[in-house]
């Protein structure tokens, strides 16, 4: 099994955290690459083929930018961001596309469960935090959906592309303007941030999925590919391409 | 078995050839992974202009699910001479019959070598390392 690599970091623009992502998903030599990251300024991201004008109030973010994965619009605030980035034969993700979010939510369900949530994949309820029609990612569920308190805690979109996968994921400390009424680690009692969250994350993807991570960097190519690609998340044509 | 009278990429991407042309689609294999069998949880399909010209293996199109946004690729290079708009709007044709009312794309062909191509057989062993 191939070792991963562990690249975090915290409070940078998102032309950087999508650029990057999308050089790891690009670069076919990249090994198996987990990202936890935050942004700064603040973030709206729409999903890949949303319309900029479905998503009520997203002015009201720092920022806003389109992902390369699908799904719904997230407020990246007060969250951890993580992004797996491999081949699709890892076995982390070989299967049913369905399978590899129910083996990364089972894991991360094991964490919040350490910390005295009741995490669970949601199966066939609709949520008390479903709410069509905003266009937020938190707003609509699926079946793998990790939630507790009946609400969406985790939002999750994939990228496939020359047999390589990147899987976005939000967990919220906190709700956000935009996010409103989804699950949260707010009900813990001792306050958690982002930082003391992947590290315990990553305690629980070494028990329970079997990786093995090394602390790593993006090489001298990905960070010019990184640079190159991400001047397309700060230009207009294409966060209002749709 | 899926039919014998096209070919295919492990991507899941089929090209059948008639003459200078081919039709291409994807299978029964990617519709059920993006849908899980529900057709209602694919939600956009973007393809091509016609008139363009792909090169072997270029993407063509996405197709987004609830799940993931997934690239389309061309088997073999060639202009793309008509699509099936009828998609965009009625992504549940891909769910009834990906094999023929739910084609994507026709094409005229620059290559008709399929040398590097799957058969159906070849293509049935790349989903056993699936299950």
């Amino acid at each position: 099994m191939n070792d991963w690599r562990l690249i975090t970091t915290w409070g940078s623009p998102p032309s950087f955290n999508m650029g990057l992502d999308e050089a790891l998903l690009e670069n076919l030599d990249a090994p198996p690459t987990l990202r936890f990251y935050s942004w700064a300024p603040d973030t709206l991201s729409l999903g890949y083929f949303q319309r900029y004008e479905d998503v009520a109030g997203l002015e009201r973010a720092g920022a806003v930018v389109r992902r390369l994965t699908g799904g719904g619009a997230i407020h990246h605030v007060h969250e951890l961001t993580f992004s797996f980035c491999c081949a699709l034969d890892e076995p982390l993700y070989r299967g049913k596309l369905a399978d590899s979010y129910v083996r990364v939510h089972e894991a991360i369900a094991g964490t919040l469960q350490n910390l005295g949530l009741n995490a669970r994949l949601r199966g066939d309820s609709p949520l008390r935090s479903d709410c069509p029609d905003t266009g937020m990612c938190f707003h609509k569920s699926t079946p793998q959906d990790l939630v507790w308190e009946n609400r969406k805690g985790v939002g999750s979109a994939q990228r496939r592309r020359n047999g390589r996968v990147l899987h976005h994921g939000s967990i919220k400390l906190k709700s956000s303007i935009l996010d409103t009424r989804i699950a949260t680690l707010e009900s813990l009692k001792t306050e958690i941030d982002a930082a003391q969250l992947a590290a315990l994350l990553l305690d629980t993807f070494r028990s329970q999925l079997g990786l093995s991570f090394e602390v790593g960097v993006p090489d001298v190519h990905e960070r010019a590919m990184a640079r190159e690609l991400g001047t397309r998340y700060l230009d207009p044509a294409f966060l209002r391409r749709r | 078995m899926r039919p014998t009278d096209r070919h295919y990429l492990s991507s899941h991407e089929w090209i059948k050839i008639s003459g200078d042309n081919a039709v291409i689609g994807i299978t029964d294999f990617a519709v059920e992974e993006l849908s899980s069998g529900n057709e209602g949880d694919l939600v956009y399909c973007d393809l091509p202009e016609v008139g363009r010209n792909l090169e072997e293996s270029e993407t063509f199109g996405e197709i987004e699910s609830v799940k993931a946004v997934s690239d389309l690729n061309t088997p073999l290079p060639g202009e793309v001479v008509e699509i099936n708009s009828a998609i965009e709007d009625h992504l549940e044709i891909l769910s009834d019959d990906p094999w023929d009312r739910g084609w994507l794309i026709k094409i005229r062909l620059a290559d008709k070598d399929t040398s590097k191509l799957l058969d159906a057989a070849a293509y049935e062993e790349t989903l056993a390392s699936h299950s």
